[in-house]
Protein backbone atom coordinates (compact mmCIF):
# COMPACT_ATOMS: atom_id res chain seq x y z
CA UNK A 1 0.00 0.00 0.00
CA UNK A 2 1.20 3.49 -0.81
CA UNK A 3 1.56 6.10 1.89
CA UNK A 4 -0.35 9.34 1.41
CA UNK A 5 3.02 11.00 0.70
CA UNK A 6 3.84 8.54 -2.06
CA UNK A 7 0.41 8.69 -3.63
CA UNK A 8 0.14 12.49 -3.68
CA UNK A 9 3.78 13.13 -4.63
CA UNK A 10 3.35 10.76 -7.54
CA UNK A 11 0.25 12.66 -8.58
CA UNK A 12 2.20 15.95 -8.45
CA UNK A 13 4.73 14.49 -10.91
CA UNK A 14 1.94 13.20 -13.15
CA UNK A 15 0.42 16.68 -13.27
CA UNK A 16 3.89 18.12 -14.08
CA UNK A 17 4.19 15.76 -17.04
CA UNK A 18 0.80 16.73 -18.50
CA UNK A 19 1.64 20.40 -17.92
CA UNK A 20 4.95 20.05 -19.78
CA UNK A 21 3.09 18.49 -22.71
CA UNK A 22 0.60 21.39 -22.94
CA UNK A 23 3.43 23.90 -22.72
CA UNK A 24 5.36 22.18 -25.49
CA UNK A 25 2.36 22.00 -27.85
CA UNK A 26 1.56 25.68 -27.29
CA UNK A 27 5.14 26.72 -27.98
CA UNK A 28 4.94 24.73 -31.24
CA UNK A 29 1.82 26.68 -32.14
CA UNK A 30 -0.25 23.49 -32.18
CA UNK A 31 -3.21 25.18 -30.47
CA UNK A 32 -5.78 22.44 -31.04
CA UNK A 33 -3.70 19.77 -29.33
CA UNK A 34 -2.52 22.26 -26.72
CA UNK A 35 -6.16 22.96 -25.84
CA UNK A 36 -6.77 19.26 -25.37
CA UNK A 37 -3.63 18.83 -23.24
CA UNK A 38 -4.49 21.88 -21.15
CA UNK A 39 -7.97 20.49 -20.50
CA UNK A 40 -6.43 17.22 -19.38
CA UNK A 41 -4.07 19.15 -17.12
CA UNK A 42 -6.90 21.27 -15.68
CA UNK A 43 -8.91 18.12 -14.93
CA UNK A 44 -5.95 16.46 -13.23
CA UNK A 45 -5.12 19.60 -11.22
CA UNK A 46 -8.71 20.14 -10.10
CA UNK A 47 -9.09 16.47 -9.12
CA UNK A 48 -5.91 16.81 -7.04
CA UNK A 49 -7.14 20.00 -5.37
CA UNK A 50 -10.57 18.45 -4.73
CA UNK A 51 -9.03 15.37 -3.11
CA UNK A 52 -7.00 17.58 -0.80
CA UNK A 53 -9.69 20.10 0.03
CA UNK A 54 -12.49 17.64 0.62
CA UNK A 55 -10.59 14.69 2.14
CA UNK A 56 -6.96 15.20 3.12
CA UNK A 57 -7.04 18.73 4.56
CA UNK A 58 -10.02 18.01 6.84
CA UNK A 59 -8.19 14.89 8.04
CA UNK A 60 -5.07 16.98 8.65
CA UNK A 61 -7.09 19.59 10.55
CA UNK A 62 -8.72 16.95 12.70
CA UNK A 63 -5.48 15.11 13.44
CA UNK A 64 -3.42 18.20 14.29
CA UNK A 65 -6.06 20.59 15.60
CA UNK A 66 -4.69 23.25 13.21
CA UNK A 67 -7.66 24.62 11.31
CA UNK A 68 -6.40 28.11 10.55
CA UNK A 69 -2.80 27.20 9.75
CA UNK A 70 -1.11 25.33 6.92
CA UNK A 71 -4.30 24.06 5.27
CA UNK A 72 -5.71 27.57 5.09
CA UNK A 73 -2.54 28.70 3.29
CA UNK A 74 -2.71 25.69 0.97
CA UNK A 75 -6.36 26.40 0.09
CA UNK A 76 -5.44 30.00 -0.63
CA UNK A 77 -2.61 28.90 -2.91
CA UNK A 78 -5.00 26.54 -4.70
CA UNK A 79 -7.17 29.57 -5.42
CA UNK A 80 -4.15 31.49 -6.78
CA UNK A 81 -3.33 28.58 -9.06
CA UNK A 82 -6.93 28.31 -10.26
CA UNK A 83 -6.76 32.03 -11.14
CA UNK A 84 -3.47 31.55 -13.04
CA UNK A 85 -4.92 28.51 -14.80
CA UNK A 86 -7.83 30.70 -15.94
CA UNK A 87 -5.33 33.26 -17.28
CA UNK A 88 -3.51 30.44 -19.08
CA UNK A 89 -6.77 29.27 -20.63
CA UNK A 90 -7.51 32.85 -21.72
CA UNK A 91 -4.08 33.12 -23.41
CA UNK A 92 -4.74 29.83 -25.16
CA UNK A 93 -8.15 31.01 -26.38
CA UNK A 94 -6.47 34.13 -27.82
CA UNK A 95 -3.65 31.93 -29.20
CA UNK A 96 -1.18 34.40 -27.67
CA UNK A 97 2.08 32.44 -27.41
CA UNK A 98 3.90 35.07 -25.31
CA UNK A 99 1.14 35.39 -22.76
CA UNK A 100 0.74 31.64 -22.63
CA UNK A 101 4.48 31.17 -21.96
CA UNK A 102 4.46 33.85 -19.24
CA UNK A 103 1.38 32.49 -17.47
CA UNK A 104 2.74 28.92 -17.80
CA UNK A 105 6.04 29.96 -16.22
CA UNK A 106 4.17 31.66 -13.36
CA UNK A 107 1.92 28.66 -12.80
CA UNK A 108 4.85 26.23 -12.89
CA UNK A 109 6.78 28.06 -10.17
CA UNK A 110 3.63 28.66 -8.11
CA UNK A 111 2.81 24.97 -8.39
CA UNK A 112 6.30 23.75 -7.53
CA UNK A 113 6.82 25.87 -4.44
CA UNK A 114 3.35 24.80 -3.31
CA UNK A 115 4.23 21.14 -3.94
CA UNK A 116 7.44 21.55 -1.96
CA UNK A 117 5.48 22.71 1.07
CA UNK A 118 2.95 19.90 0.79
CA UNK A 119 5.61 17.27 0.26
CA UNK A 120 7.82 18.57 3.09
CA UNK A 121 5.21 19.33 5.69
CA UNK A 122 1.57 18.39 5.02
CA UNK A 123 1.92 14.85 3.65
CA UNK A 124 4.63 13.70 6.10
CA UNK A 125 2.50 14.99 8.96
CA UNK A 126 -0.51 13.08 7.62
CA UNK A 127 1.64 9.94 7.36
CA UNK A 128 2.89 10.30 10.92
CA UNK A 129 -0.19 11.60 12.73
CA UNK A 130 -3.03 9.50 11.31
CA UNK A 131 -3.69 5.98 12.60
CA UNK A 132 -2.75 3.21 10.13
CA UNK A 133 -6.30 2.15 9.25
CA UNK A 134 -7.34 5.77 8.71
CA UNK A 135 -4.38 6.27 6.37
CA UNK A 136 -5.32 3.17 4.43
CA UNK A 137 -8.93 4.30 4.08
CA UNK A 138 -7.94 7.82 2.94
CA UNK A 139 -5.31 6.52 0.56
CA UNK A 140 -7.78 4.16 -1.08
CA UNK A 141 -10.50 6.78 -1.40
CA UNK A 142 -8.16 9.50 -2.73
CA UNK A 143 -6.46 7.04 -5.09
CA UNK A 144 -9.87 6.05 -6.48
CA UNK A 145 -10.92 9.69 -6.91
CA UNK A 146 -7.70 10.59 -8.77
CA UNK A 147 -7.92 7.45 -10.91
CA UNK A 148 -11.52 8.23 -11.93
CA UNK A 149 -10.57 11.79 -12.87
CA UNK A 150 -7.79 10.48 -15.13
CA UNK A 151 -10.09 7.93 -16.76
CA UNK A 152 -12.82 10.51 -17.45
CA UNK B 1 -1.19 27.54 16.16
CA UNK B 2 0.37 28.04 12.76
CA UNK B 3 2.21 25.16 11.13
CA UNK B 4 5.93 25.62 10.98
CA UNK B 5 7.13 27.56 7.99
CA UNK B 6 3.99 27.47 5.86
CA UNK B 7 2.29 30.63 6.93
CA UNK B 8 2.44 33.70 4.72
CA UNK B 9 3.79 35.46 7.81
CA UNK B 10 6.86 33.26 7.38
CA UNK B 11 7.58 34.69 3.93
CA UNK B 12 10.16 37.38 4.59
CA UNK B 13 9.31 40.87 3.26
CA UNK B 14 10.38 41.47 -0.37
CA UNK B 15 13.15 43.85 0.67
CA UNK B 16 14.85 41.25 2.92
CA UNK B 17 16.20 38.92 0.20
CA UNK B 18 16.14 41.48 -2.62
CA UNK B 19 18.79 43.71 -1.02
CA UNK B 20 21.24 40.78 -1.14
CA UNK B 21 20.32 39.98 -4.76
CA UNK B 22 20.77 43.58 -5.91
CA UNK B 23 24.14 44.23 -4.29
CA UNK B 24 25.57 40.85 -5.35
CA UNK B 25 26.15 41.72 -9.05
CA UNK B 26 27.93 44.93 -8.03
CA UNK B 27 30.74 42.76 -6.64
CA UNK B 28 31.01 41.17 -10.09
CA UNK B 29 31.31 44.65 -11.62
CA UNK B 30 34.04 45.45 -9.07
CA UNK B 31 35.85 42.24 -10.08
CA UNK B 32 35.68 43.35 -13.72
CA UNK B 33 37.07 46.80 -12.85
CA UNK B 34 39.90 45.18 -10.87
CA UNK B 35 40.82 43.16 -13.96
CA UNK B 36 40.72 46.25 -16.17
CA UNK B 37 42.97 48.37 -13.97
CA UNK B 38 44.94 45.71 -12.12
CA UNK B 39 47.38 44.78 -14.89
CA UNK B 40 48.39 41.19 -15.49
CA UNK B 41 46.79 39.73 -12.42
CA UNK B 42 45.78 36.41 -13.99
CA UNK B 43 49.37 35.16 -14.25
CA UNK B 44 49.20 33.43 -10.87
CA UNK B 45 46.62 32.68 -8.18
CA UNK B 46 48.87 34.45 -5.66
CA UNK B 47 48.85 37.95 -7.17
CA UNK B 48 47.07 40.48 -4.91
CA UNK B 49 44.66 41.23 -7.76
CA UNK B 50 43.73 37.55 -8.21
CA UNK B 51 43.11 37.22 -4.47
CA UNK B 52 40.95 40.36 -4.55
CA UNK B 53 38.90 39.13 -7.52
CA UNK B 54 38.41 35.69 -5.97
CA UNK B 55 37.04 37.26 -2.80
CA UNK B 56 34.89 39.81 -4.63
CA UNK B 57 33.36 36.84 -6.37
CA UNK B 58 33.12 34.32 -3.51
CA UNK B 59 32.61 36.47 -0.41
CA UNK B 60 30.80 39.18 -2.39
CA UNK B 61 28.68 37.85 -5.25
CA UNK B 62 28.21 34.21 -4.24
CA UNK B 63 27.77 34.72 -0.52
CA UNK B 64 25.32 37.60 -0.95
CA UNK B 65 23.06 35.63 -3.29
CA UNK B 66 23.21 32.47 -1.24
CA UNK B 67 22.26 34.27 1.98
CA UNK B 68 19.40 36.12 0.28
CA UNK B 69 18.16 32.85 -1.21
CA UNK B 70 18.41 31.07 2.15
CA UNK B 71 16.25 33.72 3.79
CA UNK B 72 13.63 33.01 1.16
CA UNK B 73 13.75 29.24 0.77
CA UNK B 74 14.18 28.10 4.35
CA UNK B 75 10.43 28.34 5.06
CA UNK B 76 9.56 26.52 1.83
CA UNK B 77 12.20 23.81 1.73
CA UNK B 78 13.05 23.19 5.36
CA UNK B 79 9.83 24.31 7.04
CA UNK B 80 12.01 26.72 9.00
CA UNK B 81 11.72 30.47 9.20
CA UNK B 82 14.34 32.94 10.26
CA UNK B 83 13.40 34.96 13.35
CA UNK B 84 13.00 38.72 12.63
CA UNK B 85 14.01 38.35 8.96
CA UNK B 86 13.96 42.06 8.14
CA UNK B 87 16.21 43.03 11.04
CA UNK B 88 18.60 40.12 10.48
CA UNK B 89 18.73 40.92 6.75
CA UNK B 90 19.39 44.60 7.46
CA UNK B 91 22.25 44.03 9.89
CA UNK B 92 23.95 41.16 8.11
CA UNK B 93 23.58 42.59 4.62
CA UNK B 94 25.33 45.83 5.52
CA UNK B 95 28.05 44.16 7.59
CA UNK B 96 28.79 41.49 5.01
CA UNK B 97 28.69 43.78 1.96
CA UNK B 98 31.13 46.18 3.63
CA UNK B 99 33.13 43.24 4.97
CA UNK B 100 33.53 41.58 1.55
CA UNK B 101 34.50 44.91 -0.03
CA UNK B 102 37.04 45.59 2.75
CA UNK B 103 38.45 42.08 2.54
CA UNK B 104 38.93 42.32 -1.24
CA UNK B 105 40.37 45.84 -1.08
CA UNK B 106 42.71 44.86 1.75
CA UNK B 107 43.98 41.85 -0.20
CA UNK B 108 44.30 43.70 -3.50
CA UNK B 109 45.87 46.91 -2.22
CA UNK B 110 47.88 45.32 0.59
CA UNK B 111 46.15 47.36 3.31
CA UNK B 112 46.27 45.30 6.53
CA UNK B 113 43.93 47.55 8.53
CA UNK B 114 41.19 47.41 5.88
CA UNK B 115 41.74 43.67 5.46
CA UNK B 116 41.29 43.00 9.17
CA UNK B 117 38.31 45.35 9.44
CA UNK B 118 36.66 43.68 6.44
CA UNK B 119 37.26 40.21 7.84
CA UNK B 120 35.79 41.18 11.24
CA UNK B 121 32.66 42.63 9.61
CA UNK B 122 32.28 39.60 7.34
CA UNK B 123 32.71 37.04 10.11
CA UNK B 124 30.55 39.06 12.51
CA UNK B 125 27.73 39.36 9.96
CA UNK B 126 28.02 35.68 9.19
CA UNK B 127 27.84 34.80 12.87
CA UNK B 128 24.59 36.72 13.29
CA UNK B 129 23.09 35.24 10.11
CA UNK B 130 24.05 31.65 10.88
CA UNK B 131 22.86 31.89 14.48
CA UNK B 132 19.47 33.07 13.27
CA UNK B 133 19.38 30.37 10.56
CA UNK B 134 20.36 27.68 13.08
CA UNK B 135 17.59 28.83 15.39
CA UNK B 136 15.12 28.65 12.50
CA UNK B 137 16.32 25.24 11.38
CA UNK B 138 16.15 23.83 14.90
CA UNK B 139 12.51 24.90 15.05
CA UNK B 140 11.81 23.47 11.61
CA UNK B 141 13.42 20.14 12.37
CA UNK B 142 10.21 18.71 13.78
CA UNK B 143 8.36 18.66 10.48
CA UNK B 144 9.95 15.76 8.63
CA UNK B 145 10.91 16.05 5.00
CA UNK B 146 11.29 13.55 2.24
CA UNK B 147 14.40 15.15 0.70
CA UNK B 148 17.93 15.44 2.01
CA UNK B 149 17.82 19.20 1.60
CA UNK B 150 17.44 20.33 5.26
CA UNK B 151 20.28 18.04 6.39
CA UNK B 152 22.53 19.23 3.57
CA UNK B 153 21.72 22.87 4.33
CA UNK B 154 23.07 22.29 7.84
CA UNK B 155 26.20 20.69 6.40
CA UNK B 156 26.72 23.67 4.11
CA UNK B 157 26.47 25.97 7.13
CA UNK B 158 29.14 23.88 8.86
CA UNK B 159 31.33 24.07 5.74
CA UNK B 160 30.90 27.85 5.66
CA UNK B 161 31.92 28.10 9.32
CA UNK B 162 35.12 26.08 8.67
CA UNK B 163 35.86 28.26 5.62
CA UNK B 164 35.38 31.42 7.68
CA UNK B 165 37.55 30.16 10.56
CA UNK B 166 40.37 29.22 8.16
CA UNK B 167 40.00 32.51 6.30
CA UNK B 168 40.01 34.55 9.49
CA UNK B 169 43.13 32.79 10.75
CA UNK B 170 44.82 33.63 7.43
CA UNK B 171 43.88 37.27 7.90
CA UNK B 172 45.43 37.15 11.39
CA UNK B 173 48.62 35.70 9.87
CA UNK B 174 48.77 38.50 7.31
CA UNK B 175 47.84 41.38 9.58
CA UNK B 176 48.99 40.34 13.05
CA UNK B 177 51.85 37.96 12.28
CA UNK B 178 50.12 35.07 14.06
CA UNK B 179 51.98 31.77 13.51
CA UNK B 180 50.14 28.71 12.11
CA UNK B 181 51.04 25.05 12.76
CA UNK B 182 51.02 24.33 8.98
CA UNK B 183 52.50 26.22 6.00
CA UNK B 184 50.46 29.19 4.79
CA UNK B 185 49.80 27.85 1.23
CA UNK B 186 48.36 24.68 2.80
CA UNK B 187 45.91 26.69 4.88
CA UNK B 188 45.00 28.72 1.78
CA UNK B 189 44.27 25.48 -0.10
CA UNK B 190 42.15 24.16 2.76
CA UNK B 191 40.29 27.47 3.00
CA UNK B 192 39.55 27.32 -0.75
CA UNK B 193 38.64 23.61 -0.64
CA UNK B 194 36.22 24.00 2.27
CA UNK B 195 34.75 27.08 0.61
CA UNK B 196 34.26 25.50 -2.82
CA UNK B 197 33.12 22.06 -1.76
CA UNK B 198 32.13 22.14 1.93
CA UNK B 199 30.09 25.30 1.63
CA UNK B 200 29.27 26.32 -1.95
CA UNK B 201 28.97 22.92 -3.65
CA UNK B 202 27.04 21.32 -0.76
CA UNK B 203 24.68 24.30 -0.68
CA UNK B 204 24.22 24.19 -4.45
CA UNK B 205 23.60 20.44 -4.29
CA UNK B 206 21.13 20.85 -1.41
CA UNK B 207 19.21 23.31 -3.58
CA UNK B 208 19.53 21.13 -6.68
CA UNK B 209 17.97 18.06 -5.02
CA UNK B 210 14.75 20.07 -4.95
CA UNK B 211 15.08 22.71 -7.65
CA UNK B 212 16.26 20.62 -10.62
CA UNK B 213 13.53 17.91 -10.52
CA UNK B 214 10.78 20.37 -9.72
CA UNK B 215 11.48 23.35 -11.95
CA UNK B 216 13.11 21.58 -14.85
CA UNK B 217 10.65 18.66 -14.59
CA UNK B 218 13.23 15.88 -14.48
CA UNK B 219 13.31 12.58 -12.61
CA UNK B 220 14.49 12.80 -8.99
CA UNK B 221 18.21 12.41 -8.21
CA UNK B 222 18.86 8.76 -7.22
CA UNK B 223 18.07 8.43 -3.53
CA UNK B 224 21.34 6.74 -2.61
CA UNK B 225 23.23 9.52 -4.39
CA UNK B 226 21.54 12.34 -2.44
CA UNK B 227 21.84 10.37 0.81
CA UNK B 228 25.58 9.90 0.43
CA UNK B 229 26.84 12.87 -1.56
CA UNK B 230 27.06 15.69 1.00
CA UNK B 231 28.31 13.45 3.87
CA UNK B 232 30.93 12.02 1.48
CA UNK B 233 32.10 15.52 0.56
CA UNK B 234 32.31 16.60 4.19
CA UNK B 235 34.06 13.39 5.29
CA UNK B 236 36.58 13.70 2.44
CA UNK B 237 37.28 17.31 3.42
CA UNK B 238 37.94 16.21 7.00
CA UNK B 239 40.30 13.44 5.79
CA UNK B 240 42.06 15.88 3.46
CA UNK B 241 42.50 18.38 6.30
CA UNK B 242 44.02 15.65 8.49
CA UNK B 243 46.28 14.51 5.64
CA UNK B 244 47.54 18.08 5.18
CA UNK B 245 48.08 18.54 8.92
CA UNK B 246 49.96 15.25 9.22
CA UNK B 247 51.71 15.87 5.85
CA UNK B 248 50.75 12.47 4.38
CA UNK B 249 51.22 13.12 0.66
CA UNK B 250 49.46 10.04 -0.71
CA UNK B 251 46.34 10.62 1.40
CA UNK B 252 46.34 14.27 0.43
CA UNK B 253 46.49 13.37 -3.24
CA UNK B 254 43.70 10.79 -2.99
CA UNK B 255 41.45 13.14 -1.00
CA UNK B 256 41.79 15.95 -3.57
CA UNK B 257 41.10 13.51 -6.39
CA UNK B 258 38.07 12.16 -4.51
CA UNK B 259 36.71 15.70 -4.06
CA UNK B 260 37.12 16.30 -7.78
CA UNK B 261 35.29 13.08 -8.58
CA UNK B 262 32.47 13.97 -6.17
CA UNK B 263 32.12 17.37 -7.85
CA UNK B 264 32.13 15.74 -11.27
CA UNK B 265 29.59 13.17 -10.04
CA UNK B 266 27.20 15.93 -9.03
CA UNK B 267 27.63 17.84 -12.31
CA UNK B 268 27.39 14.66 -14.40
CA UNK B 269 24.23 13.41 -12.65
CA UNK B 270 22.62 16.83 -13.01
CA UNK B 271 23.45 16.91 -16.74
CA UNK B 272 22.02 13.42 -17.17
CA UNK B 273 18.75 14.37 -15.44
CA UNK B 274 18.49 17.59 -17.42
CA UNK B 275 19.04 15.72 -20.68
CA UNK B 276 15.91 13.69 -19.82
CA UNK B 277 13.77 16.65 -18.75
CA UNK B 278 10.10 16.40 -19.60
CA UNK B 279 10.23 20.06 -20.58
CA UNK B 280 11.43 19.41 -24.09
CA UNK B 281 12.06 23.08 -24.87
CA UNK B 282 14.48 24.26 -22.23
CA UNK B 283 14.27 27.97 -21.39
CA UNK B 284 17.29 30.25 -21.30
CA UNK B 285 18.12 29.98 -17.58
CA UNK B 286 17.89 26.19 -17.91
CA UNK B 287 20.49 26.30 -20.70
CA UNK B 288 22.68 28.54 -18.53
CA UNK B 289 22.44 25.96 -15.74
CA UNK B 290 23.59 23.25 -18.15
CA UNK B 291 26.45 25.39 -19.40
CA UNK B 292 27.48 25.88 -15.76
CA UNK B 293 27.57 22.11 -15.21
CA UNK B 294 29.81 21.61 -18.28
CA UNK B 295 32.07 24.39 -17.07
CA UNK B 296 32.31 22.78 -13.61
CA UNK B 297 33.22 19.44 -15.23
CA UNK B 298 35.94 21.15 -17.27
CA UNK B 299 37.13 22.87 -14.08
CA UNK B 300 37.49 19.53 -12.29
CA UNK B 301 39.52 18.20 -15.22
CA UNK B 302 41.84 21.22 -15.12
CA UNK B 303 42.16 20.84 -11.35
CA UNK B 304 43.29 17.24 -11.90
CA UNK B 305 45.90 18.47 -14.40
CA UNK B 306 47.16 20.96 -11.79
CA UNK B 307 47.95 18.02 -9.47
CA UNK B 308 50.55 16.83 -11.98
CA UNK B 309 51.75 20.12 -13.44
CA UNK B 310 53.26 23.01 -11.51
CA UNK B 311 52.39 25.59 -14.18
CA UNK B 312 50.65 28.66 -12.68
CA UNK B 313 47.96 28.73 -15.35
CA UNK B 314 46.09 25.57 -14.26
CA UNK B 315 44.84 26.63 -10.82
CA UNK B 316 43.76 30.00 -12.27
CA UNK B 317 41.93 28.32 -15.16
CA UNK B 318 40.26 25.89 -12.74
CA UNK B 319 39.21 28.85 -10.61
CA UNK B 320 37.69 30.64 -13.61
CA UNK B 321 35.82 27.53 -14.78
CA UNK B 322 34.51 26.54 -11.34
CA UNK B 323 33.84 29.94 -9.75
CA UNK B 324 32.72 32.02 -12.71
CA UNK B 325 31.53 29.23 -14.99
CA UNK B 326 30.08 26.76 -12.48
CA UNK B 327 28.87 28.66 -9.43
CA UNK B 328 28.38 31.97 -11.29
CA UNK B 329 26.30 30.25 -13.98
CA UNK B 330 23.99 28.33 -11.65
CA UNK B 331 23.53 31.36 -9.41
CA UNK B 332 22.66 33.60 -12.36
CA UNK B 333 20.19 31.00 -13.67
CA UNK B 334 18.53 30.71 -10.26
CA UNK B 335 18.34 34.51 -9.81
CA UNK B 336 16.37 34.74 -13.06
CA UNK B 337 13.80 32.37 -11.58
CA UNK B 338 13.76 33.56 -7.99
CA UNK B 339 13.58 37.34 -8.39
CA UNK B 340 10.61 37.58 -10.82
CA UNK B 341 8.76 34.96 -8.79
CA UNK B 342 9.30 36.89 -5.55
CA UNK B 343 7.98 40.04 -7.19
CA UNK B 344 4.95 38.11 -8.42
CA UNK B 345 4.40 36.43 -5.05
CA UNK B 346 4.51 39.65 -3.05
CA UNK B 347 2.11 41.41 -5.43
CA UNK B 348 -0.27 38.45 -5.27
CA UNK B 349 -0.06 38.23 -1.50
CA UNK B 350 -0.89 41.93 -1.29
CA UNK B 351 -4.12 41.08 -3.13
CA UNK B 352 -3.01 42.84 -6.34
CA UNK B 353 -3.21 41.54 -9.88
CA UNK B 354 0.39 40.65 -10.70
CA UNK B 355 1.75 40.64 -14.26
CA UNK B 356 2.98 37.18 -15.25
CA UNK B 357 6.66 36.34 -14.78
CA UNK B 358 7.64 37.01 -18.36
CA UNK B 359 6.06 40.46 -18.18
CA UNK B 360 8.06 41.19 -15.03
CA UNK B 361 11.24 40.07 -16.83
CA UNK B 362 11.00 39.16 -20.54
CA UNK B 363 13.19 36.51 -22.17
CA UNK B 364 15.11 38.84 -24.47
CA UNK B 365 17.15 40.77 -21.86
CA UNK B 366 17.87 37.47 -20.08
CA UNK B 367 19.08 35.86 -23.29
CA UNK B 368 21.30 38.84 -24.16
CA UNK B 369 22.86 39.00 -20.72
CA UNK B 370 23.55 35.26 -20.76
CA UNK B 371 25.23 35.61 -24.14
CA UNK B 372 27.58 38.19 -22.61
CA UNK B 373 28.11 35.77 -19.74
CA UNK B 374 29.28 33.03 -22.13
CA UNK B 375 31.58 35.52 -23.88
CA UNK B 376 32.90 36.63 -20.52
CA UNK B 377 33.74 33.05 -19.49
CA UNK B 378 35.48 32.39 -22.82
CA UNK B 379 37.47 35.65 -22.65
CA UNK B 380 38.55 34.93 -19.07
CA UNK B 381 39.76 31.46 -20.11
CA UNK B 382 41.79 32.88 -23.00
CA UNK B 383 43.18 35.68 -20.79
CA UNK B 384 44.65 33.04 -18.46
CA UNK B 385 47.00 32.08 -21.32
CA UNK B 386 47.27 35.53 -22.95
CA UNK B 387 47.66 37.85 -19.94
CA UNK B 388 47.56 40.98 -22.08
CA UNK B 389 43.86 40.23 -22.66
CA UNK B 390 43.02 40.53 -18.94
CA UNK B 391 41.68 44.12 -19.24
CA UNK B 392 39.42 43.02 -22.12
CA UNK B 393 38.13 40.13 -19.99
CA UNK B 394 37.57 42.71 -17.24
CA UNK B 395 35.42 44.85 -19.53
CA UNK B 396 33.26 41.88 -20.55
CA UNK B 397 32.99 40.74 -16.92
CA UNK B 398 31.90 44.21 -15.78
CA UNK B 399 29.32 44.37 -18.59
CA UNK B 400 28.04 40.90 -17.70
CA UNK B 401 27.40 41.77 -14.06
CA UNK B 402 26.23 45.31 -14.79
CA UNK B 403 23.64 43.83 -17.12
CA UNK B 404 22.59 41.26 -14.53
CA UNK B 405 22.10 44.13 -12.06
CA UNK B 406 20.06 46.07 -14.64
CA UNK B 407 17.85 43.03 -15.35
CA UNK B 408 17.15 42.47 -11.65
CA UNK B 409 16.48 46.17 -11.12
CA UNK B 410 14.00 45.97 -13.98
CA UNK B 411 11.98 43.41 -12.01
CA UNK B 412 12.01 45.59 -8.89
CA UNK B 413 10.74 48.52 -10.97
CA UNK B 414 8.10 46.39 -12.71
CA UNK B 415 6.87 45.29 -9.30
CA UNK B 416 6.70 48.86 -8.07
CA UNK B 417 4.82 50.02 -11.18
CA UNK B 418 2.45 47.07 -10.95
CA UNK B 419 1.76 47.85 -7.30
CA UNK B 420 0.98 51.45 -8.25
CA UNK B 421 -1.22 50.70 -11.24
CA UNK B 422 -2.77 47.32 -10.60
CA UNK B 423 -6.26 46.81 -9.32
CA UNK B 424 -7.10 44.05 -6.88
CA UNK B 425 -6.66 40.51 -8.14
CA UNK B 426 -10.02 39.12 -9.27
CA UNK B 427 -11.52 36.93 -6.60
CA UNK B 428 -8.68 37.78 -4.22
CA UNK B 429 -9.27 37.33 -0.55
CA UNK B 430 -5.77 38.11 0.58
CA UNK B 431 -5.45 40.56 3.37
CA UNK B 432 -1.66 40.70 3.69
Amino acid sequence: MNTISELMTHDHRDCDGIFARAEELASDGDWADAAEALKKFADALNAHFDAEESTLFPAFEQATGMTQGPTMVMRHEHQNMRDTLAALQYALDKQDADDFAGEAETLLIMMQQHNMKEESVIYPMLDSRLPGDEQERLSASVGKHLGEARAA
Amino acid sequence: MMGPGLSYDDTPPFSAPIRFFLTAPLFGVAAGLTLIFGGEILVSRWTPGALAITHLFAAGFMLQVMLGALLQVMPVVAGASMPAPLRIAGITHLAMALGAAGLAFGLGAGAPGVLLGGAVLLVGGLFVFLSAAALGLSRGARTGNNTRTPRDLRMAFAGLVVTAVLGFSLVLVLTRGVALPVPLPTVVNLHAGWGWMGWAAVLLAAASWVVVPMFQITAAYPQRFTTLWAPAVTATLVLWTLAEYLAIDAARFIAILALGLLGAGYAGTTLYLQAHSRRSKPDTPFLAFREAMYSALAGVLVLAISLWSDADCWPILAGVLILHGGFGGTITAMLYKIVPFLAWLHLTQAGLKAPNMKKLLPDTPIRRQLRVRTTSLATLCVAVFVPVLAPLAGVVLAVEFGWLFANLLRVVRARRDAAKNAGPRPGSHASA
